[in-house]
């Protein structure tokens, strides 16, 4: 491997980067410090803008085949993409544009390329998983600390011989010339904002939840069900802002959180046929072209209710009283519902504390700014290093795809000069 | 206090809310089906049309609250309201909506449904009646300012019989107790 890039992160923003360097002909090392590539927008269905799905891979045995994706046949057969999944950065030690780099890579229990994905162990042993249908690469995963006789007889019965369960962790170095950080984002968990009683009941969840819930591929196969019985949901709540836009956790407004409730709301209520839904806010923010999804939404339905939280009351029958004061009306309206769903902080990943130890990086709120914050190069984070998608904040997919090709344009502008 | 600490559930507060299940969420399908209702879910509470309004600041509701009440399903509370008969129907408020709700519309859409189940103020009931009994509001009398105009102490060719006749067999005469 020659003059590689090394691009830390295999979400969409990271994969595109490493797709489209290894394409223009560069030895690209793509990791990520989970088993599967994808990163949060693997359970996600629908994608606004296009209301299309996010990562489409071809079927599998174990599945019904959706339809080929580009992202698979990029991530397995380009020759200049090395995909390290499980992959952690150690050490960085040389200097800009001739980086060594220290890589652990975890246990391989299941070598991916072997894996056909026929279920035999999924069957035999709950520490095997698919995480996720579209996770790539297209491969069970092996949890050791569940390890128990199941998965020794898949061990010796895999068809292609797939598993070995002594695997140890290895190390790795690779000679780097320059660096794209793509470590995305995390969805806040808002345990301790106490009004929200997130964590106190089953029935009180965040958007990336429901976001699995709705999928069809998920374990209800998309059908809108209670997590505290498996009831059909007939009445549901959105929260905006729980997290953001408060002094106390997040100064900043996580943007898309609108967009994303929005789209939530309408497969909702266009296509769960019958259950009522009400949108909490302080506002709503759908900029650019995202406006038509607020609209559409009001148009199917959905109830909008500038306002706050007042009290969330448990029932015994699993629903919740939540009692909203309306700043409109000035009034307290109180809604018997079963599903209240939190439109959490997007937060920078624990993982980027590393990193910016590792490398002389700028924060910004928590992720990654620009080297020279006046400058128009929100992808330059210091000499050849570059930063792109939700490592920069929150963003949407599209714009994690235009950073992506803006730090591929700067590379290789590099590599000329 | 340990009685403090005993307590497990939601604080106690002053708040006396409104339950939603009990308003009717059929109100809104009812004003979106009337005439010029279409666009009443596309209200997204900007109160625009408030600001436009020449006389909302008497009202204890607000014609964007209004719109508001009706999406919630209040509709007793819309349907008795005095603002929607104090109206001006200057249909200032319909113009500069920026989501194209036709909000003096869906006021009249309203009195429409309030006089069909008799909710007619009195004053209003007064005008009626004069409509039926006179067929004209404001019945023209021969006065010194008709004289220094020149004009003839009656209107020529004016006849209210013909419209208090076609009121007859109206919604009019029915609300004012006439039989029709
Ligand atoms: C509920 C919800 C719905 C959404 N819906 C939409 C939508 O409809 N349309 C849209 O455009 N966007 C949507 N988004 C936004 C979308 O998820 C993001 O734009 C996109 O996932 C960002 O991709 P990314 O590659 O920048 O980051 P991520 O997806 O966060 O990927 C980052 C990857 O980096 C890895 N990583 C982090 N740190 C390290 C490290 N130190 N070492 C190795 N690996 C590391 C992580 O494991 C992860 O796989 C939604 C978001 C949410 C929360
Ligand atoms: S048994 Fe082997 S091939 Fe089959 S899913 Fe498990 S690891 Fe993959
Ligand atoms: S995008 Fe919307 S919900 Fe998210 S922080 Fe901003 S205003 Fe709040
Ligand atoms: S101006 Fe239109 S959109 Fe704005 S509050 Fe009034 S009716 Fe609603
Ligand atoms: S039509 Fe009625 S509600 Fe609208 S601005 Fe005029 S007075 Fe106000």
């Amino acid at each position: 491997m020659k003059d590689a890039v090394l691009v830390i992160g295999a979400g969409v923003a990271g994969m595109t980067a490493a797709i489209e360097l290894a394409d223009s002909n560069i030895e690209t090392v793509l990791i990520d410090r989970l088993p599967t590539a994808g990163g949060n927008a693997l359970d996600l269905y629908k994608a606004f803008p296009t209301d299309d799905c996010f990562y489409c891979f071809e079927g599998s045995r174990s599945r019904p085949g959706i339809r080929k994706c580009f992202y698979r046949s990029a991530l397995i057969d380009q020759p200049n993409l090395h995909l390290r999944t499980d992959t952690e950065v150690a050490e960085i030690s040389g200097s800009p544009g001739s980086f060594t780099v220290k890589l652990t890579v975890g246990p391989r229990y299941v070598d991916s390329r072997k894996c056909i994905l026929c279920g035999l162990c999924l069957e035999l042993s709950n520490a095997f998983e698919q995480i996720s249908p579209q996770c790539q690469p297209q491969a069970v995963i092996y949890r050791p600390d569940l390890l128990d006789d199941g998965a020794k007889k898949a061990e010796s019965d895999c068809p292609t011989k797939a598993i070995n369960l002594n695997a140890e962790p290895t190390e790795e170095t690779v000679n780097i010339t320059d660096i794209v950080l793509a470590t995305g984002y995390h969805e806040m968990q808002p345990i301790n904002v106490d009004e929200y009683s997130y964590g106190k009941h089953p029935n009180i969840i965040t958007q990336l939840e429901l976001a699995k819930i709705l999928d069809p591929n998920g374990e209800s196969g998309g059908a809108l069900l209670r997590p505290s019985d498996g009831a059909q949901v007939k009445n549901m709540m959105m929260i905006q802002c729980v997290g953001s836009r408060d002094e106390n956790y997040y100064a900043y407004c996580s943007k898309i959180c609108c967009v994303f409730a929005l789209k939530h709301a309408k497969i909702v209520s266009s296509e769960r046929n019958g259950i009522g839904i009400t949108v909490v806010y302080m506002d709503m923010r759908t900029y650019d072209r995202h406006e038509r999804y607020y609209r559409e939404t009001r148009d199917s339905g959905v109830r909008f209710l500038r306002g706050r939280l007042h009290l969330i009351d448990p029932r015994e029958d699993g629903t919740l009283d939540v009692t909203v004061y309306d700043s409109l009306l000035n009034k307290y309206l109180r809604h018997n519902i079963d599903l209240l769903v939190l439109s959490s902080a997007l937060e920078p990943p624990e993982s980027n504390d590393g990193i910016i130890q590792l490398l002389d990086v700028q924060m910004r709120s928590g992720f990654i700014g620009p080297s020279d914050p006046f400058s128009e190069n929100e992808v330059v984070a210091g000499d050849h290093l570059y930063v792109c998608g939700s490592a920069t904040g929150p963003t949407e997919v599209p714009e994690s795809v235009t950073q992506a090709r803006a730090v591929v344009s700067k590379i290789l502008q590099g590599r000329r000069s | 206090m340990s009685d403090a600490e005993e307590q497990t559930g939601p604080p106690i507060t002053l708040v006396e809310p409104i339950d939603v299940s009990k308003l009717d969420s059929e109100f809104r399908k009812t004003i979106r089906s009337m005439p010029n209702g279409e666009e009443l879910m596309a209200c997204f509470a900007c109160s625009t049309c408030t600001a436009a309004c020449p006389i909302a600041n008497q009202w204890d509701y607000k014609p964007h609250q209004l719109i508001r009440m009706i999406l919630l399903g209040m509709r007793d509370d819309v349907l008795s309201s005095k603002e929607i008969w104090e109206c001006l129907t200057c249909f200032q408020c319909q113009e500069r909506c920026p989501q194209k709700v036709r909000v003096t519309d869906i006021f009249f859409d309203c009195k429409n449904l309030a006089a069909e189940e008799g909710m007619i103020p009195d004053n209003i009931i007064g005008l009626a009646r004069e409509l039926a009994e006179k067929g004209q509001l404001y019945v023209v009398t021969a006065d010194w300012e008709r004289e220094d105009l020149g004009l003839e102490p009656e209107v020529p060719g004016l006849s209210a019989n013909g419209i208090r006749e076609i009121l007859k067999t109206t919604r009019t005469n029915k609300i004012v107790g006439g039989e029709s």
